[in-house]
């Protein structure tokens, strides 16, 4: 869900942007260290990049007979882990407002913090969490997408929440607004996604797995080499 | 290429130095953001939409097709203004002052967006990018943001092709058939994605690359005449919207 341009006030623009900072500077140096390791590295990252970007281009259907597109959070962090999601996902949010009139650039920063942070961290978290428990990686997939792409509206609900709070019951009454009208929509949509992503990586999984071996996604195992997922 | 980076590199102003048009474009939208909705949006909005379809050259066709996208997400986000959750009146009800702020919102956002669309439809990212190592962005962010600009077109092509593919092959027909479909062509993107970067890869090796994309930057100076006539139609702007809040509002 992009914030529009415009649609924050500067105060509330400026404060997300000054949030969504700290993580984008962490990604970028660590973006610009495995640069400096792999020179090779700048093609398979905007690669990746690039992947991001088209996956807003699918349209999903979802439960409530509408359509939407993946945000494609949980996926970008499963595969090229949060911190470098922060650098990527910044970058197509900027493409997305520059060549697709799709978001904003004064409200970059806030769709930045819910797109490109916390749907990523919270799904590489649920990812990792399931993973710990030996969880099987098709489910720990579904759940990091599931959670990536429910936590990106929740926090977009906070950010409208906060700059319109309601008139009578103010912030929490515009929380139940803002969230209750994504929940007919978001919910099954992060259904949609979870499932879609389950079926991305099933099928990455039998023509890609070299790459999800670098990505570290996948590895190798065993004397004859034959690859596992993790 | 997507339909604004195409006006953009046949664009009237594009041999203009992009931060002569940031300054403009940009300037609008900050000042849209900033000013007091009503007079500023309507003012801010018609002089992006004076210099858009005038000195720019920017289409109207062109326009209205790039502008109706954020402008229907204004009035959907702006919708929830109307009604208010709690209180004495019921758990749903009108909000007080819910069309004031409807209709602020959709002014300060639609004038908003046309100062980006300004500024899109005259500067190519192509442009831009290279340009910000300058500003301070570190030379591997730029390089991957270049790479995803150059594969992220091809790959826009590729997933056209293939889903134009899957439509003939009955890929749509039926719930089942359209979801994997979607699933083969979002792991296509992947694994293309990521053959064209092996493929640039060994191209660039052969060349003698070293980990620096260098593409040629044209030289433009700035003109001081733009800068100039750019600051004072934003002050222009500013005064006569504060002059009119406070005379009439």
């Amino acid at each position: 869900m992009h914030i529009a341009e415009g649609f924050l006030p500067p105060l509330h623009a400026v404060a997300w942007g000054a949030a969504s900072a700290p993580f984008v500077v962490h990604g970028v140096r660590a973006l610009t260290r495995e640069v400096k390791a792999n020179p090779e590295s700048t093609l398979l990252l905007g690669a990746s990049g690039a992947f991001t970007f088209v996956l807003s281009a699918l349209k999903i259907p979802s439960v409530t007979g509408s359509c939407s597109h993946p945000t494609g959070t949980g996926l970008g962090a499963i595969l090229f882990r949060p911190p470098i999601m922060a650098v990527l996902g910044t970058i197509t949010l900027l493409f997305q407002a520059l060549l697709l009139a799709h978001g904003g650039l004064t409200t970059l920063g806030a769709n930045v913090f819910s797109m490109a942070i916390a749907g990523p961290w919270a799904g590489y978290g649920v990812y990792l969490l399931l993973k710990r428990f030996d969880v099987p990686l098709m489910v720990t997939v579904f759940f990091g997408a599931f959670f990536a792409d429910l936590v990106t509206y929740c926090v977009t609900s906070v950010q409208l929440a906060l700059a319109f709070p309601d008139p009578g019951t103010g912030f929490a009454g515009a929380l139940v607004k803002f969230g209750g009208i994504f929940a007919v929509t978001q919910i099954p949509l992060a259904v949609s996604e979870g499932l879609l992503t389950v079926l991305v990586m099933r099928l990455l999984m039998q023509s890609s797995r070299s790459d999800l071996v670098r990505l570290g996604v996948a590895k190798l195992t065993g004397r004859s080499g034959q690859e596992a997922a993790l | 290429m997507l339909p604004i980076d195409v006006a953009a590199h046949g664009s009237r102003w594009r041999r203009r130095h992009p931060l002569e048009k940031a300054l403009l474009g940009l300037g609008l939208t900050v000042t849209a953001v900033c000013l007091p909705p009503w007079p500023g949006g309507p003012l801010v909005a018609a002089a992006t939409l004076a210099v858009l379809l005038g000195p720019a050259g920017v289409a109207g066709r062109q326009l209205w097709r790039a502008f109706r996208i954020p402008l229907g997400f204004c009035f959907t986000g702006a919708l929830p203004l109307l009604v208010a959750v709690g209180g004495p009146t019921g758990f749903v009800s009108l909000a007080p002052e819910g069309p004031r702020h409807a209709a602020e919102l959709l002014l300060r956002t639609s004038a908003a967006s046309l100062g980006v669309l300004l500024f899109a439809f005259t500067t190519p990212v192509s442009d831009v990018l290279p340009r910000l190592v300058r500003a301070g962005v570190p030379a591997p962010v730029v390089d991957v943001a270049l790479v995803m600009y150059r594969i992220g077109f091809l790959l826009l092509d590729s997933m056209t092709q293939v889903r134009r593919a899957q439509a003939a092959r009955l890929g749509h027909a039926g719930r089942a058939a359209v979801w994997r479909s979607l699933a083969g062509l979002a792991a296509t993107s992947f694994v293309r994605a990521f053959d064209r970067a092996a493929r640039l890869q060994d191209g660039l090796a052969g060349r003698g690359y070293d980990g620096a994309l260098r593409v040629l930057v044209p030289e433009t100076a700035l003109s001081w005449r733009f800068l100039a006539a750019s600051g004072a139609l934003l002050a222009v702007l500013i005064t006569l919207t504060l002059t009119l809040k406070g005379l009439y509002l």
